[in-house]
């Protein structure tokens, strides 16, 4: 049984791309002019919220308003799964700390920040969008696992949705174990296949075998290293698949879902 | 939605399996205690599982994972599992885990005993535990589930989500059933974060209570076995008629004062079972015994639902287990289908001024045919459940 949807835009936040054009110029060897940006500051959050938001919910904000401003659904139509391989690894650092000491005092403010849910709860509160929210972690295979939860979603429910995948720079203590040390967040919105909009349409089969990830080619050896190091990076693989629809109209991608499945993409 | 329950068990305060649950339900008898969770002298009661205190998982050692293990040997999840492995494949059983911590609690003592450096000691470096995705990758490896394993983490309805994601997995058939699993365990982020929030009281909790004064923080495991109807062998008799999710889309931390997000998933939920609110014989609030959740959830199911309709939070027999909450008391919930007495809403005194529902501290023997719970989390994250009698073909 195939799952079937169509991916109608995308947003992009990383070190060297503020957008999917940026992106998409660097998968094309052009090279990027360097703002100095740490991390993006999306206007969609209050202002005086925006200054409590820790890094990864600003980087899957931002990401997540270039795409829903790209798609022809407004934020409030469209619910949500966001995924974080590795978590907010710098507020764990913080509470860590203070809870190894006497006092144990923590911030409210970082402790309700700490859910991994909280980029979701930004983005819903932000864009007053009422619908389901999800987030859901799956560390190596964080990509394949979100795509296949938002593709049986919109198959059982006839609806769009936003994906967003990020993470952020992993905390001194932890990064031994989890390796990523760049910002990044990428966004898709989905509609039901039969829609009326532009976009590329893609057909998911799961398999029974495993896969491995497949190697990101034709690309610097910046962004091979980020799609080695940062499971949400993973998703690179199809936005490279994406760029190539006017030269190949239909491209197919093994993805691993678990120990003994397999995601085979198709898009056309 | 024709997605039938093979097996259930839970494991909390109140009880290390459903049989112990049951029999503390039907006695009134809470697991709570004074807090004596190591290092914290917070002043509040506890829903402490004590049989996982010494349990030694070697390199997937983690206090989560300790309770996760024990939850899943309890009753006869594990030989229906390993039946379902052999009549499909492990390749098609799908994996579903709810939690908030994960295994932060394993990062909180690495902390408290990291080498010269400030880094972790041998012993604690396990990529496999400090990882939100934790539970899951160990749940998988105790089961030797193969299929496609997710971890929910929306904070306190993290393992209520679970029922929604496994029913659309096997409603597109992408597996022939899901285990379906929530695991939160005490730890200090937890006791000391919602102290921060000025949350926590004093004294075991009274949910709905004109006086309530806070929660207390509890730890549970739960875990379900889900397949469409037509493959199912044998069931539980219930199954899932619907779900709801919804976001409050108003504070990190506070419910929206109408309760708009959650009168949305009750709504959804209803739909989809097909069902009018005065179907709705038993709902297990949420109830977690703030002033907050409380009122605005009193006042919505006054709303909503007619007085037929009983309700009970039973958050005073082991506590508000988070992330675990949604699965323990969607158990509580729809095993009354089965036992036929609706638990009371123990430590109830005098019902909150500003509600007005079916509510006592007393429980009721009565036969219920529907059974809903709800589920509120932080980040305005909300997700109702409606159980039935299996219907006959």
């Amino acid at each position: 049984m195939s799952l079937q949807a169509k991916i109608v835009s995308v947003g992009a936040w990383g070190h060297d791309f503020r957008d999917w054009q940026d992106l998409q110029n660097l998968f094309n060897g052009l090279a990027f002019e360097d703002d100095g940006a740490k991390g993006p500051k999306p206007e969609v959050i209050p202002a005086n919220e925006r200054r409590r938001a820790p890094l990864p919910v600003r980087l899957a904000v931002e990401s997540s308003w270039q795409a829903a401003q790209n798609s022809p659904f407004s934020p409030e139509e469209l619910s949500c799964v966001f995924v974080s391989a590795l978590g907010d690894t710098q507020l764990t650092d913080y509470m860590c700390k203070v809870l190894a000491g006497e006092s144990k005092q923590l911030s409210p403010t970082k402790f309700h920040n700490s859910v991994h849910n909280a980029a979701a709860g930004y983005w819903t509160i932000s864009t007053g969008c009422m619908k389901a929210a999800n987030s859901v972690a799956g560390y190596e295979e964080s990509v394949s696992l979100t795509l296949l939860e938002a593709l049986t979603q919109i198959e059982n429910e006839k609806i769009p949705m936003l994906l967003t995948f990020y993470d952020a720079p992993v905390s001194a203590v932890l990064k031994g174990l989890l390796k990523n040390d760049e910002p990044f967040a990428v966004s898709l919105v989905l509609a039901p296949h039969d829609i009326n909009a532009d976009g590329v349409k893609i057909n998911a089969e799961v398999l029974q075998e495993s896969a491995q990830w497949p190697e990101l080619k034709n690309c610097s050896e910046q962004l091979k290293a980020l799609y080695e190091n940062t499971p949400t990076a993973r998703i690179l693989t199809l936005l490279q698949l994406l760029m190539m629809t006017e030269t190949n109209p239909q491209r197919t991608l093994d993805l691993p879902l678990s120990a003994g499945s397999s995601m085979r993409l198709i898009a056309s | 939605m024709d997605i039938s329950l093979i097996d259930y068990q839970s494991t909390s305060a109140a009880g290390i399996n459903l049989d112990a649950l049951r029999s503390a339900l039907s006695t009134q008898q809470s697991g709570l205690r004074a807090n004596d969770f190591p290092r914290s002298g917070l002043p509040t009661w506890i829903g402490r599982v004590s049989q996982i205190d010494d349990i030694d998982l070697g390199e997937w050692q983690s206090r989560n994972n300790a309770l996760a293990n024990i939850g899943i040997s309890q009753g006869t999840i594990l030989d229906n599992i390993e039946q379902l492995k052999s009549r499909f494949n492990p390749n098609r059983i799908g994996l579903v885990m709810g939690s908030s911590t994960s295994s932060i609690d394993r990062t909180e003592t690495a902390y408290t005993d990291l080498n010269e450096e400030g880094l972790l000691k041998p012993e604690y470096q396990q990529k496999t535990v400090h990882n939100p995705h934790a539970p899951s990758l160990y749940v998988a490896h105790l089961t030797g589930i193969t299929g496609p394993a997710l971890t929910i983490n929306t904070a306190c309805s993290s393992s209520a989500k679970v029922f929604a994601s496994g029913a659309r997995w096997l409603q597109s058939g992408i597996v022939d059933a899901v285990l379906v699993g929530g695991v939160d365990t005490l730890c200090l982020s937890v006791l000391h974060g919602f102290d921060s929030l000025q949350l926590v009281s004093e004294n075991p909790c009274r949910p709905f209570d004109q006086d309530r004064d806070g929660i207390n923080l509890g730890e549970a495991s739960g875990f379900a076995i889900l397949m469409r109807k037509e493959d199912a062998q044998h069931s539980t008799g219930i199954e899932l008629l619907g779900y709801g999710e919804s976001s409050d889309a108003y504070h990190m931390s506070h419910p929206h004062p109408d309760g708009l997000g959650a009168k949305l998933s009750m709504q959804q939920a209803l739909k989809m079972a097909n069902l009018n609110p005065e179907s709705v014989d038993y709902i297990n609030l949420h109830g977690t015994s703030s002033r907050a959740n409380d009122r605005i959830e009193g006042q919505l199911v006054s709303m909503l639902f007619p007085k037929t309709t009983r309700c009970s939070s039973t958050k005073a027999w082991m506590g508000h287990t988070l992330g675990a909450a949604g699965i323990t008391e969607a158990i509580i919930a729809l095993d009354t289908i089965k036992t036929g007495i609706i638990p009371g809403s123990m430590n109830l005194s005098e019902l909150d001024h500003d509600v007005d529902i079916t509510i006592q501290a007393e429980n009721v023997e009565q036969t219920v045919k529907h059974a809903m719970t709800n589920s509120f989390g932080f980040g305005g994250n909300n997700c109702s459940l409606i159980f039935g009698q299996e219907q006959g073909e």
